[in-house]
């Protein structure tokens, strides 16, 4: 049966989904909840498996097992599978996928070509369509004769034609340059959410994640690590993998030294070992064990030394941007911080304090999640 | 068989049922090839130490022939086609990379008229080439009537140098596209890179030549493939000259009372392994390194700005080469049509004439017209082409598929190893296969008819039009059918709408190169036709071979221009009958 005619923004539910390729497995027990409407983002580094995960979700790779279901439909199973054209959903290709023989209107029109709509109606549909995404003048152009931004809409304009319940993203803005990448993915976003429609949405950078999810799907080694809201990923990351995949400006070898709070412990670093830090952890350790510490950038400041308590760095690198400064700076023997900002500039070789927020700092066992 | 492309498959079709196409398509298309190819060529090749196993001898196993077919004419015709097609080869690639540099990478005037000239020469058979150039050369040919005096270079052009001169032109056009694929992906940022790092002009070109390597090894294995299994040529300049070929030598020995085919079978397997070293060696390089120089960021390339006097020069040069290569022998051939006693001597001198056009239609000394051989080959034609290119767009589709396996490499393999059967030994082949009881009583019992022709025609082009095809079907973006999948067509409709409008250009060419190189395939049609049912090929030989060049020439005009005029219809009905975005898009080698 087809999903079409269902309400928009479908769930959609992985059990124990696995997938191998010849010579490696993709996914490996993946199970997956996501409620009507959500914007999941599945972040991973390559190999992880994502890719695979989206192209089961579309009907394009077919599982090894496990179970995918669609708006209450199972649409692959050990016994069912349903092919992609009769899912009912839409998707914006990593290398866009536009057809280059038919212009651009043609290419949005194409998945209305199937609908019972009047002509007229799926004409008006398109031209409103291409004003939303704003290429309403390239309408008769060809693929070819589009730049990758523009390519980008008329592929978005395209998913967005199809009226469909759930809309998969794979790596949409990886081949855009930053600036195009930023006001894309706005427009994503924005467009996107207008349709109430279910999103996942796959890549790798992670503040690409954070900005557009809702929810925020860790992926690691064809498993899914870690699931949760991107606060909650960015401020309690499952193990090492999520802390160093989601941005840390630091990572160090400590000794535990004792337990100060609920989940607090105090550690100290090998190269300052008169220096305590506080720091999160999301499981037991017991004093003398040797761990190691994840600071995000956000949980580091710099102070002119004998200004604040802290440890004693030396800045190696200066980099401007739009709000401050970010500054790399060294730690110790061979600990550097990198991109720690300040609102003012540190010269390079100047000495600072380093100061460490606990709310940002996890004491991790490294070896878990690799 | 014809090898036309040897571009380079890389990326993957739709993971889409992968099992499941593995599985059964796996086993029909190797029951296909099997049929096809496999039986029919085995069948005859095991006579070379097996004479009893075809009831041809009393030994099950001798070496006795191997030593026979080394000695002798038969050993001469070895020797001859060895030498003669590495010297073919290595000029065919070096004129091909000099034409391909200049038409895609200068400011070269009429571009696009010497693209065209090249597909025709590819349409051409090297039997017409050779006939052209006859009439132009004989004395009291075309040439004499026209007041050139061409003694001089007749004795010469009726040896090797006369049989170098057409293979390489025969060859040529194969070098030239692979060449020219080569050089499309090779963009400008090697260039820059390798002179803003101080590389001179030479030092630039020999960093950057060998990111072409695999295209001119391809190119070096095809030409010398192409021009060892070729039997126009031999089969007639060769014959002519007393200067044998291995093709001929082969023909000779199963067509000659007795018989002798385990030495046939012998040089079969020559002018086969022959070419296995350098299909393999080209098979290697690609897969030991990677040369994957096309992708999203590849700029198109930019083309070498000749100033006005090196411009004319250039296009003066390449003028005069399509005028010799391939103007010279068409004007024979048409002016020797209408030369009255065309190669004899008359005492009433030159004399123009219509004769051999009427007796075209309507033969004066018995003989055939052309008309039913013509339909015959038109027919033929049309089957052929039409079934190779629905089988070699499987065939291909299974060759880029990133899940086929062993089975993928085992047919990639097979396909570029079936480039190297000559058509003269499939023809043979399907004479032992097709008429053992066996397969008479219990599979198909075709021998003698129309149908085997097809077949083995079939056969004969598949492996090239699989080549062919693999390249553009490679460059079709597997997303482009999954985005039409997932936007809600099913399988049919996703190829309909997506693949078939991106390949429509590439098919249409394959089917007009199949049907113009079956109207004028002379060694299995020869071989095979059965005895009612002669195709042009075929009579336009008998003409020639019975002094009657006149006829014949005027025979091969018209059907080289019926070829042609296929062809430029065909062309017009898909500018008029497909959309717009159809045209906008296609293959590169087709469309420069």
């Amino acid at each position: 049966m087809s999903l079409k005619s269902r309400e928009r923004a479908v769930g959609v539910s992985l059990q124990h989904l696995h997938k191998d390729f010849a010579d490696k497995v993709a996914l490996e027990d993946v199970n997956l909840e996501i409620e009507p409407g959500t914007f999941l983002v599945l972040l991973g580094p390559s190999g992880s498996g994502k890719t695979t995960l989206l192209r089961c979700l579309a009907g394009i790779e077919r599982p090894t097992s496990g179970e995918i279901t669609i708006g209450g439909t199972v649409v692959a199973s050990a016994r069912a599978f349903v092919p992609p054209e009769r899912r009912g959903l839409a998707m914006v290709f990593q290398d866009y996928a536009l057809w280059p023989h038919l212009s651009v209107r043609k290419n949005v029109a194409y998945p209305l070509r199937t609908s019972s709509r009047a002509k007229s109606q799926r004409d008006e549909r398109v031209d409103d369509l291409l004003e939303r995404v704003g290429i309403a003048h390239l309408a008769e152009r060809f693929p070819n004769q589009l730049s990758g931004g523009e390519q980008q809409r008329v592929a978005l304009a395209r998913a967005l034609a199809a009226d469909a319940g759930l809309i998969l993203f794979d790596e949409p803005l990886s081949n855009l340059d930053a600036d195009r990448r930023d006001q894309l993915r706005v427009e994503i976003a924005t467009l996107t959410r207008a349709t109430g429609a279910t999103v996942v949405y796959i890549t790798h950078d992670q503040s690409e994640a954070f900005a557009l999810a809702d929810r925020v799907g860790v992926l690691n080694q064809g498993r899914l690590v870690q699931i949760d809201t991107p606060e909650a990923i960015y401020r309690s990351p499952a193990n090492a993998f999520v802390a160093r995949f989601t941005g840390v400006a630091g990572e160090f070898p400590v000794t535990v030294v004792d337990e100060c709070g609920p989940a607090h412990y105090e550690v100290a670093l090998p190269f300052a070992p008169d220096e305590r830090i506080e720091a999160l952890a999301l499981e037991r350790f017991e004093p003398g064990d040797s761990m190691s510490l994840f600071v995000r950038a956000a949980g580091v400041s710099l102070a002119v030394t004998g200004s604040a308590k802290g440890t004693h760095g030396t800045i190696l690198d200066v980099a401007f941007t739009s709000r401050g400064y970010e500054h790399v700076v060294s730690v110790g023997e061979g600990a550097t911080l990198s991109k720690v900002f300040a609102p003012t500039r540190f010269d390079r070789g100047s000495r600072v304090q380093v100061c460490f927020d606990a709310s940002s700092c996890f004491v991790m066992d490294p070896t878990k999640g690799k | 068989m014809s090898l036309v492309s040897q571009l380079m498959a890389t990326s993957s079709p739709s993971g889409l049922d992968a099992k499941r196409r593995f599985s059964l398509g796996g086993v029909a298309i190797w029951v296909v090839l099997a049929l096809l190819i496999i039986a029919p060529v085995m069948s005859f090749l095991i006579l070379a130490v097996s004479p009893r196993a075809f009831q041809q001898g009393s030994q099950w196993f001798t070496l006795r022939f191997v030593s026979e077919a080394f000695r002798g004419y038969t050993g001469r015709g070895i020797a001859d086609s060895l030498w003669v097609s590495t010297l073919v080869s290595v000029l065919a690639v070096g004129l091909a990379t000099t034409l391909a540099w200049l038409i895609h990478r200068t400011n070269v005037l009429g571009r696009r008229v010497w693209s065209i000239a090249m597909w025709i020469l590819l349409i051409m058979p090297s039997w017409m080439m050779t006939l052209g150039w006859t009439d132009l050369l004989q004395p009291f040919g075309a040439a004499h009537a026209l007041g050139i005096n061409t003694r001089w270079i007749y004795g010469e052009f009726f040896g090797p140098f006369g049989i170098i001169i057409v293979l390489t032109t025969v060859a040529l056009p194969f070098a030239y596209f692979i060449v020219s694929a080569g050089l499309q992906g090779l963009g400008p940022e090697y260039e820059d890179a390798a002179r803003i790092h101080g590389a001179s002009r030479t030092r630039m070109l020999r960093t950057v030549l060998p990111i072409i390597a695999p295209a001119l090894l391809s190119a070096i294995a095809i030409s010398f493939a192409e021009t060892m299994s070729d039997f126009g040529v031999a089969f007639t300049l060769g014959y002519h000259s007393h200067f044998p070929l291995a093709t001929y030598t082969l023909f000779s020995a199963i067509s000659t009372y007795p018989a002798n085919f385990s030495v046939a079978a012998v040089i079969a397997v020559v002018l086969i392994l022959s070419t296995i070293p350098l299909i393999a060696l080209q098979s290697k390089v690609m897969r030991s390194r990677s040369y994957a120089v096309l992708s999203g960021r590849t700029r198109s390339v930019r083309r070498r700005e000749f100033r006005r006097g090196p411009r004319i020069a250039a296009t003066l040069g390449v003028s005069l080469f399509f005028f010799i290569v391939l103007g010279v022998p068409i004007l024979g051939a048409l002016v020797g049509s209408f030369v009255e006693n065309l190669g004899i001597y008359s005492a009433r001198g030159v004399h123009f004439t219509l004769t051999y056009y009427q007796q075209v239609l309507s033969p004066s000394i018995g003989g055939k017209s052309l008309g039913a051989p013509l339909i015959e080959s038109n027919q033929l034609g049309l089957v052929v082409a039409s079934c190779t290119g629905v089988l070699a767009v499987v065939l291909a589709r299974r060759l880029v598929a990133s899940s086929g396996g062993w089975s993928q490499r085992v047919t990639d393999v097979f396909l570029l190893g079936s480039v190297a059967v000559p058509g003269v030994v499939l023809g043979v082949g399907y004479i032992f296969f097709y008429n053992l009881s066996f397969i008479t009583h219990n599979v198909i019992n075709i021998y003698k008819t129309l149908p085997l022709l097809m077949l083995a025609l079939v056969a004969s082009s598949l492996p090239g039009q699989t080549r062919f095809m693999a390249g553009p079907v490679s460059q079709i973006q597997p997303s482009l059918n999954e985005a039409a999948r997932v936007h809600g067509a099913g399988r049919l409709r996703a190829w309909q709408t997506t693949n078939l409008p991106l390949m429509s250009r590439i098919l249409l060419w394959g089917w007009l190169l199949t049907f113009t190189k079956t109207i004028s395939e002379l060694a299995i049609a020869q071989i095979l036709y059965p005895p009612s049912q002669e195709p042009a090929s075929v009579t336009i030989q008998a003409y020639l071979a019975n002094l009657q060049p006149g006829t014949g020439t005027a025979m091969t005009v018209l059907t080289l221009l019926e070829m042609l005029g296929v062809i430029v219809v065909a062309m017009f009905l898909y500018r008029l009958l497909t959309p717009r975005g159809w045209r906008r898009v296609g293959w590169s080698g087709v469309q420069s």
